[in-house]
């Protein structure tokens, strides 16, 4: 029972049950769960390659990125969603490996970035403090790290949701901290601004791309580490730490020891993300480290898969690329919905033929409503449609945008979130019977109110998005469904 | 002396109202072992319906009908709705994931979150709805003692958060409803086996539960007078440490960490800074939680091996 | 099961989306512009809070952009489409905005963002780009100190209104202690910074204290006040919180007097009997050629405050400057955008005072309207 043996090879089970293991708990946990349909063969061949060439080629194609011409704003999108990766990636450690829930992991993030502000600006006395970065960058982490430590000793008492309550505390009282302590030296809600650059080996990075290379490289090599740690005796005991701390310490594991250690882990990371977040802002606000922030790192972990490395990182880039790239412009959001919708409906009916009947049906009862709307009143036709390019003369007869849009599109949306919900709870036939008017009624609501509202529909889609991922695969992309012990 | 205890009336108001949508949030831990972060967006909700009764009924300066009358129907109709909302809300995103990992549900709840704030703020508008409570409850009509002064809505709101915490607490324990979320609080699949419908009981916690965020969202309305599409995020919160801080799961400890939460904020407001208020809010509660790691009022849990 | 592909499809087709991201986005408004005569087509950015816990402050500032546009393409023919960026009042989020306003190149210029640490993230972003951006709500006075150069605002700074607005409560309200409440926003704080001196010098007690914009209850802060205090001064942003402070201290029997600055200016949100409100703005409901616009906002989205007026002054610069390179026989670029915004003369602006920019980007002679409320809620305008 030794914890240097090495994780057991992949290949045909044993026969028979283990000894030691829960027959059923032994089958659960070489279960593998690939993705659904293609999607599913395309992980099966990429795991044939293997884990480390899969990391160095995806690394590879995305330092290639910008040279195939990313712009100002795609680049700077990138920027964001490797920063919350790499947020992401160390908020698994304490929460996908340990289990620990930490709610205040943000303030770790915005410790590093204050941390590299305070050390690399005119901020600290007469002249400021201008470390090179080789320096300040390890002493930011380590500092931060031991405050991780800290911030982890309660978990020595408190378990579960206690943890993530005192843990919430210190993520808002840092942000309290930096808005009201020590004006002159923190900036207040003004904050730190002309925060200096990071330079690697002399050189100054300066631009975008510089610094979207540099994430690309910490990311993978970050990847990287905590992959060879994953499977050390620390990552061993973590995951032992987090399926029963109980028998873990009967084990001779050091649970609170492992649990600091996690906390210390997950901060350093953490306090990286900062220092490159901090230098390449060039400033730092205590708002820049508030909730929203947490949430999307746990939206990426945990739509890619709590206690996956590559999951956690997948999960954050595609939630930012969403997020902050596709949902930010009107056009691009248009495509997301109704391609969505088109997507949805193509995969989930079948046969063909009932496909086909939705679409006519849906296409006949658009024009028909537009020829008796025209009929009854000019008013019910006024609008104009808010889509343009070829969506927008693709639906100009058949949605209907009347004069008063707004009131339309608000009684439109409560009709259309009702809908769903019965769409969902309803039997096969009606469902069919029910489409049509769901869709033609989308489209309805798209036209007349949300993309006139592109910065509210982001939010609205982002959670509507968020809700149906978590419904259709709970453990995440990459994760693996795991048996849990109710406490 | 009067200072104190005129701080003493205003927290134990703002207690009452942090314990009535906390007692929402612990209920519905109680049987889901779910942290309901949407539940300040339903408290939201709540406060727009009561705005709308209002306005239905001639506005604040000019109602048409009685102002008991007015408050009944704000109430029930603020609950009712919510209520539903609630129930709602567990059958199309909570249940299908009520075998999954126990973290997923999180990232539901908090999609609702942004779902139900950004609807609300795409349907009413982000700019402020008033109230105007003292057009229609007149603000001299409390009891004043010496230099402290209570008045009558804040009066409504202790009396209306006492009645549904005893109301709720003769639910829980003597109806039979009570005794199906007892049990299928402390073990879903053995109530299950009992032949108790589980589905109907979260059902009915999450109408409970949510009606109360709702009738403490009009409370909030008629005590703050603003309503906004996001003033749930704060209030949620406030709700979640009060449950926590309380014992989670534990009803009097909502109540109990509500009205600590409340009384500890006004007195350091008062005595101390409002600068520091949150931070010293933070500072005891974490020494409290590390005295009761269970919570003030929640048993300690006995560990299976 | 099935359920999951429809998800995974979903993702693969989002990212095949993401692939053509932002160059598709630029190509949104304003492209069916193609007329019979040669029109004058411009993109502008509106960068504010339009969604999270000041949406009411962003959502303000945006109706009144697209009112202004509304009203100057018609005046001017032009056809000016404005590109909605939701920076949450997040200085992160102001960068990735204006990352995306800079990389298309149909946007000539930028309204907003509206706060001053906003201004601070993306001024060298802005300055890189070439773009004007033009904020009707960053007060700090250190923005305009010259280090953006593309930098414009249409309110004065803090380090004017704080002190007069001091000096002012010093010589007629005479107060032996006052009661000075920020609200942890930028906007506040500088205010009180630049007052907080002036005070102390005067003699007078000073309890300072400070509220988060998110909170709605301040009874146990009115029960501070004491009855030597007589004056609270509210540098808020929030009017409705100031209207709900000012009952909490009818409720408790207190005395004080409200005196607020700008963000309080709002007739029918903010109307406590007594109070004093110092304005960057006048009352625009006051104003007879204002009229038709205040009344066009109010029908359209209901009680306003100040954050909208000065953005629609911002836009109308803008609006013209475009309208006047158009004239020119240009077509408008940052460039020459910038150029005719440095040279923007208006006599009559929504403000009821003259815009000129000095050369670091403030309004010339900005002025200050002092108003004291009266029992009907009306503002009376104090000359001075």
């Amino acid at each position: 029972m030794s914890l240097d043996s090495p994780p057991p090879p992949a290949g045909p089970p044993p026969a028979g049950p283990q000894v030691g293991a829960d027959e059923w708990v032994a089958r659960q946990a070489r279960r593998r769960e690939y993705l659904p349909s293609w999607l599913g063969h395309a992980q099966r061949q990429a795991e044939r390659v293997g884990w480390w060439p899969r990391l160095a080629l995806v690394g590879l194609a995305a330092a290639a990125l910008p040279l195939i011409g990313l712009g100002g704003f795609q680049l700077q999108v990138g920027i964001d969603a490797l920063v919350i990766a790499l947020l992401a990636v160390g908020l698994n450690i304490t929460v996908g490996w340990t289990g620990l829930l930490d709610l205040g992991y943000v303030a770790f993030f915005g410790c590093g970035a204050y941390g590299f502000a305070l050390v690399s600006s005119g901020q600290v006395g007469a002249n400021g403090i201008h470390l090179p970065s080789y320096l300040s960058i390890p002493l930011v982490m380590l500092a931060t790290a031991a405050l991780g430590v800290l911030v982890g000793l309660p978990s020595r008492r408190l378990v579960g949701d206690y943890l993530a309550i005192i843990t919430l505390f210190f993520g808002e009282a840092f942000v309290e901290f930096t808005n009201n302590v020590a004006p002159a030296t923190l900036g207040g809600p003004n904050g730190i601004v002309g925060i200096d650059p990071i330079s690697v080996f002399g050189y100054q990075i300066t631009s975008n791309t510089g610094y979207y290379l540099l994430l690309v490289i910490v990311l993978v090599v970050t990847m990287a580490v905590l992959r060879l740690l994953e499977f050390s005796r620390t990552g061993r005991a973590w995951r032992a730490v987090r399926e029963d701390p109980l028998a873990a310490g009967s084990m001779t594991i050091p649970v609170d020891r492992v649990k600091l250690m996690a906390f210390a882990f997950g901060a350093a990371v953490a306090a990286l993300a900062g220092t490159i977040f901090a230098a390449q802002q060039i400033s730092v606000f205590p708002t820049d480290f508030d909730t929203p922030i947490l949430i999307l790192i746990y939206a990426g972990l945990i739509l890619g898969g709590a206690g996956s490395i590559a999951g956690a990182a997948t999960g954050a880039l595609l939630i930012m690329v969403i997020y902050d790239g596709l949902l930010r412009s009107p056009t691009d959001s248009g495509y997301l919905f109704y391609g969505l919708i088109l997507l949805t409906l193509l995969v989930k009916l079948r046969p063909w033929r009932r496909l086909g009947l939705v679409l006519a049906a849906t296409v006949a009862l658009g024009f028909a409503v537009h020829a008796i709307a025209t009929a009854i009143s000019a008013r019910a036709v006024a609008g104009s449609l808010s889509s343009t390019g070829w969506i927008g003369s693709a639906l100009h007869d058949w949605v209907i945008v009347p004069a008063n849009a707004t009131v339309a599109g608000n009684w439109g949306f409560v009709a259309l979130v009702c809908l769903l919900i019965a769409l969902v709870q309803a039997g096969s036939r009606t469902r069919t019977i029910l489409l049509p008017p769901t869709l033609y009624l989308a489209a309805f609501v798209w036209e007349t109110r949300l993309s006139v509202e592109p910065a509210v529909t982001r939010q609205l889609m982002i959670g509507a998005i968020l809700i149906v991922m978590m419904n259709a695969r709970p453990q995440g992309l990459l994760g693996q469904r795991r048996v849990e012990a109710i406490t | 002396m009067g200072f104190f205890f005129q701080e003493l009336v205003n927290g134990i108001t703002t207690g009452a109202l942090y314990a009535l949508v906390a007692l929402g949030f612990s209920m519905v831990y109680g049987v889901l072992k779910l942290l309901n972060f949407a539940h300040g967006d339903l408290y939201m909700i709540g406060a727009y319906v009561g705005f709308f009764v209002i306005q239905w009924f001639g506005g604040p300066s000019a109602l048409s009908i009685s102002v008991p009358l007015l408050l009944l129907i704000m109430f029930v109709l603020a609950g009712g709705l919510v209520g539903g909302l609630g129930v709602a809300i567990e059958r199309f995103a909570y249940r299908p994931l009520r075998d999954a990992p126990r973290i997923a549900p999180l990232i539901t709840a908090i999609g609702i979150s942004f779902f139900l704030e950004n609807a609300a703020l795409l349907l009413f508008g982000a700019q402020f709805r008033v109230y105007n409570t003292a057009d229609f409850i007149s603000l001299s009509s409390g009891i004043t003692i010496g230099s402290v002064t209570i008045d009558s809505v804040q009066i409504m709101v202790l009396v209306l958060g006492l009645l549904l915490t005893v109301g709720l607490r003769e639910l829980v324990n003597r109806t039979k409803l009570g005794k199906q979320m007892r049990a299928v609080a402390a073990d879903r699949e053995a109530a299950e086996m009992m032949g108790i419908n589980v589905n109907f009981t979260i059902s009915a916690t999450f109408f409970l539960g949510s009606a109360l965020a709702g009738v403490a969202g009009v409370m909030g309305g008629l005590l703050f007078n603003q309503v906004t599409p996001t003033i749930g995020f704060i209030v949620g919160l406030k709700a979640f440490t009060a449950a926590v801080v309380g014992g989670i799961g534990s009803l009097p400890g909502a109540m109990l960490g509500g009205l600590l939460i409340g009384v500890a904020e006004s007195m350091i407001t008062g005595y101390i800074s409002s600068t520091y208020t949150n931070l010293f809010v933070f500072a005891l509660l974490i020494v409290v939680m590390l005295v009761r790691p269970s919570g003030l009022l929640g048993r300690a849990q006995l560990q299976k091996v | 099961m099935k359920s999951s592909v429809i998800v995974a499809a979903a993702a693969v087709g989002a990212l095949a989306v993401a692939g053509c991201g932002g160059s598709s986005s630029s190509s949104g408004g304003g492209s069916s512009a193609s007329g019979t005569t040669k029109s004058c087509v411009a993109s502008v950015g509106m960068e504010g809070p339009l969604t999270g816990p000041v949406a009411v402050l962003g959502q303000e500032q945006l109706h009144f952009a697209q009112l202004a546009v509304a009203k100057d393409d018609l005046a001017n023919k032009t056809r000016i489409t404005i590109v909605q960026g939701d920076t949450q009042l997040n200085p992160a989020q102001a960068t990735t905005v204006t990352q995306q306003l800079t990389s298309n190149s149909k946007v000539v210029a930028v309204v907003g963002p509206a706060g001053s640490q906003e201004v601070e993230a993306i001024g060298p972003l802005m300055a890189r780009a070439g773009m004007p951006f033009i904020s009707g709500s960053a007060t700090a006075a250190a923005l305009t100190t010259g280090k953006y150069p593309t930098f414009f605002r249409t309110v004065s700074n803090d380090s004017v209104q704080g002190p007069q607005d001091a000096h002012y409560i010093i010589n007629n309200l005479h107060p032996k202690a006052l009661m000075i409440v920020d609200d942890q926003e930028a906007y506040s704080t500088g205010l009180v910074a630049a007052m907080m001196p002036i005070f102390k010098a005067a003699g007078i007690k000073v309890d300072h204290e400070s509220v988060s914009q998110k909170l709605t209850d301040f009874s146990s802060l009115v029960a501070k006040i004491t009855p030597a205090t007589t004056v609270v001064v509210l540098p808020w942003q929030v009017a409705s919180n100031a209207q709900q402070f000012g009952r909490n201290i009818a409720q408790e029997h207190k005395k004080a007097v409200i005196f607020g600055t700008d963000g309080l200016f709002s007739p029918g949100t903010f109307s406590i009997n007594g109070s004093y409100v110092s304005s960057f703005g006048p009352d625009i409901t006051a104003i007879p050629a204002d009229a038709a616009i205040a009344a066009a906002a109010k029908a359209k989205y209901g009680n306003f405050g100040t954050f909208g007026p000065p953005v629609f002054a911002a836009q109308h610069v803008i609006d013209e400057a475009i309208a006047s390179v158009c004239k020119s026989g240009q077509t408008p670029s940052r460039a020459n955008v910038l150029a005719a915004i440095k040279n923007t003369n208006e006599a009559t602006t929504i403000l009821g005072q003259p815009i000129k920019f000095t050369s670091s980007g403030d309004v010339v002679n900005g002025k200050f309207f002092l108003f004291k409320i009266d029992s009907t809620g009306k503002y009376n305008l104090i000359p001075g």
